[in-house]
């Protein structure tokens, strides 16, 4: 089947191991980091490694974080971020400086200092929990093991509509969210072998 | 709580994948082969990651290198680094652009450390391994050097200045061990824990599964690596998981 897949290319992050996951799933996915591809485009994926307020003042500067907004609210596509990606959309990051983020959950991004006395950054496989099925992580067991590389944390204001998953690195943390449109991901599904494979065919399903 | 992990090591030169042997290399043979011997598609099910070291720059076949690393990287969905003469910002991008998720470094972090500063700058220590091999004389370990093939640096005196905020990472090999398969040098580490938990990968010396299990087992050890290209081969590492798996909590897929 055919779906329009966008990886959004804002330079930073891991770009090529997420299409070629993807590619693995039997998609096609491009690499864009222009606006009117990122309007249009029935699912998009926001990788991502580095700091918030530099991503954050690129996806501005490219006009990104409209087309994103905007397709999400009036053309129906949905979202995934991925690390940095998936905090790149809540409301607000605390990285460096503050800025606004994406804003499509509503939270702040802080450091995982604050809830743990463990080194960071927190990196390897770590065992996430949930308390529901089906969603982002249908068709996994209870082995629910992703790779994490990361030393901020999305700390959540409001619940609303989503579903959260959890974490535990000395505090815990929300390791994914999903709703019916915008997904997110601490952890890499594209490094976290077949359960990473799941959640993307997930998403794009 | 985070798992420990189980790393293979592939060790390449001049187009070919090669066994080491405290140091002396055997060519044993090309991707093909690899692709041939290793049931690749499915060794992500067996293994946490996986490393790719280029150990002879100096053949310039740096090209040639990242090429593997992109076909490999194609199907393989779990961290990888690479490294191996990484003496330039422009060689990082170049490694990560073809797959790599974190670069191994080795002689920088001795003798050029103003580039392993401006490398982790950029792409932050946590995507940043340090590799150390050592070698034990008279009973005291020794910094060996893989370009002069000379050990002049006590482990102490490196200890010294070695600044932990640079990379994420340590990668400690047993030069007398090294493709020995006698076991891993346990000893090594025992310097290290004054850096406070700052996660070890040993490497050097593991021939079967009790030596990796005795690796994981180590409280200061975060990641048991082998480099043994013949040990392992064929179902290998799937049967070393079934045993490990039985006796240690690993990642379950």
């Amino acid at each position: 089947m055919k779906k329009n897949i966008t990886i959004i290319d804002y330079g930073a992050g891991n770009l090529i191991s997420v299409q070629n996951a993807i590619e693995f799933l039997g998609y096609k996915s491009i690499i864009s980091n222009d606006p009117k591809i990122i309007l249009n485009s029935e699912f998009l994926i926001l990788p991502g490694v580095g700091s918030f307020y530099k991503s954050m003042q690129k996806l501005n500067k490219l006009k990104i974080t409209d087309a994103i907004k905007k397709n999400i609210s009036q053309n129906g596509g949905k979202i995934l971020g991925i690390c940095l990606g998936m905090q790149l959309l809540a409301s607000l990051g605390t990285e460096d400086k503050k800025i606004n983020g994406i804003g499509l959950i509503k939270g702040k991004v802080i450091k995982l200092e604050k809830i743990t006395k463990k080194i960071l950054p927190h990196i390897g496989f770590n065992l996430i929990k949930t308390d529901y099925e089906g969603g982002l992580f249908a068709g996994l067991n209870q082995n629910k093991f992703f790779y994490f590389v990361h030393s901020y944390f999305l700390k959540i204001e409001k619940k609303e509509n989503f579903k959260f998953s959890y974490c535990n690195y000395g505090g815990n943390f929300i390791s994914s969210f999903e709703s019916e449109k915008v997904f997110g991901t601490q952890f890499h599904p594209e490094k976290s072998q077949k359960n990473g494979l799941q959640i993307l065919k997930n998403f794009i399903n | 709580m985070i798992k420990k992990r189980l790393i293979f090591t592939l060790l390449f030169d001049s187009g070919k994948f090669v066994l080491s042997r405290n140091f002396s290399l055997q060519h044993v043979g090309d991707l093909d082969w690899l692709l041939r011997n290793y049931d690749f598609k499915n060794i992500a099910s067996h293994i946490d990651e996986l490393i790719i070291l280029n150990i002879r720059e100096k053949n310039k076949n740096f090209e040639k290198f990242c090429s593997i690393l992109k076909k490999l990287s194609k199907e393989i969905f779990i961290p990888i680094s690479a490294g191996g003469g990484i003496i330039s910002e422009e060689k990082v991008n170049k490694i990560l652009r073809s797959g790599a998720d974190k670069i191994v470094c080795n002689s920088i972090i001795r003798k050029n450390k103003g580039m392993l500063k401006r490398i982790s700058k950029i792409i932050g220590k946590q995507s940043i391994i340090g590799s150390l091999d050592l070698k034990l004389i008279d009973n005291n370990f020794f910094v060996f050097d893989n370009n002069s093939l000379s050990s002049e640096q006590s482990l102490d005196d490196f200890l010294k200045d070695l600044d932990t905020d640079l990379f994420g990472e340590l990668y400690l090999n047993s030069v007398d061990r090294d493709g020995t398969g006698q076991g891993y040098m346990i000893e090594m580490v025992q310097k290290f824990k004054k850096l406070n938990n700052f996660p070890i990968i040993i490497a050097g010396g593991a021939g079967n599964w009790r030596h990796l299990l005795s690796g994981l087992k180590n409280k200061d050890i975060n990641a048991v690596s082998t480099a043994n290209l013949l040990n392992f081969i064929g179902d290998g590492f799937k049967q070393a998981r079934i045993e490990l798996t039985k006796r240690f909590d690993l990642p379950k897929w």
